[in-house]
């Protein structure tokens, strides 16, 4: 998420804005149509995925970059091409899987 | 710019370069915003530009529609109040609503044809953006329109041909039409 003010926001003024993010679309959810409930949460992936980017403490994550690039990328599909929306997040959970066993087997 | 050139060729713009937009053009925009349509011309509409970054910052940060990063938003809000006096109930549910929206077409294509790209966002907590820009009761934010200089040029969406949403005379009774799907 690029901020429009030039002075980079600390971890904890990123995290407060993935919440005023999370809260705020939790309201429109109910309103808006249906398909904006998964690019909500996939927006909010996005957001999250850079959280290391502000929050130094945190390690950068390369699976979480790419998955990053991968969601900025499909996304928009929501607008003009539903089932190709669909196969990019079910692509996404694909490799969230394979990463999920991946790390599941390095903490054996 | 011929009106057929600005109606095609206008797009959502969801990534934008960071210059500014010069006042003059901002202030061209509102002038073809306010000669819109109006419903009894009741001419219900308010327009708050928002230039301020750290306004904006936040307007975007309660506004999950808010997609890229626009240098200007100008927030289109109604007179709720002088509508429901001038027009009644229709003024104040219908009619504000469609002139703002009116309004905000005017807007986008007058922005398209002076080099700049815009996104209208629905998608904005009302009461966080009433907060944040200090909006009086009677005054309720209907759409918020991002502008900027545009950093993409977005593939057209489809459209559902006309064959299938133009009537004549009757509705589902067939419109002779030549243009292509």
């Amino acid at each position: 998420m690029k901020n429009l003010s030039v002075k980079k926001p600390t971890g904890n003024e990123y995290l407060f804005e993935i919440a005023v993010f999370l809260a705020t679309s939790a309201r429109g959810c109910i309103d808006e149509p249906p398909l904006y409930g998964p690019f909500r949460l996939l927006d909010a992936l996005s957001k999250l995925a850079e959280l290391p980017e502000y929050a130094t403490s945190l390690k950068p994550d390369p699976f979480l970059k790419e998955i990053k690039a991968i969601v900025d990328e499909k996304k928009f599909l929501v607008m003009y091409d539903v089932e190709g929306f669909k196969r990019a997040i079910d692509e996404i959970v694909e490799k969230f899987a394979k990463e999920l066993k991946r790390r599941s087997l390095e903490r054996k | 710019m011929d009106v057929f050139e600005a109606i095609k060729g206008r797009r959502s713009v969801r990534r934008y370069k960071p210059d500014a937009v010069p006042k003059e053009l901002i202030e061209k925009i509102l002038d073809a915003a306010r000669w819109a349509p109006s419903g009894g011309n009741i001419q219900p509409w308010k327009f708050i530009v928002v230039s301020d970054k750290h306004l904006l910052e936040m307007v975007r940060k309660v506004s999950p529609g808010y997609l890229g990063e626009a240098t200007l938003g100008i927030l289109v809000c109604s007179d709720k109040e002088k509508a429901y006096r001038i027009g009644g109930v229709l003024g104040r549910d219908y009619l504000s609503v469609a002139d703002c929206a009116m309004a905000v077409e005017n807007m986008l294509l007058a922005a398209y044809a002076l080099g700049l790209g815009t996104c209208v966002v629905k998608s904005f907590s009302r009461i966080a953006v009433k907060e944040i820009l200090e909006i009086p009761e009677g005054i309720e934010p209907e759409l918020l329109v991002i502008l900027g200089y545009p950093a993409q040029t977005p593939t057209p969406p489809s459209r559902i041909p006309l064959k299938e949403i133009a009537y004549l005379n009757k509705y589902g009774q067939n419109f002779p039409t030549s243009l292509e799907e």
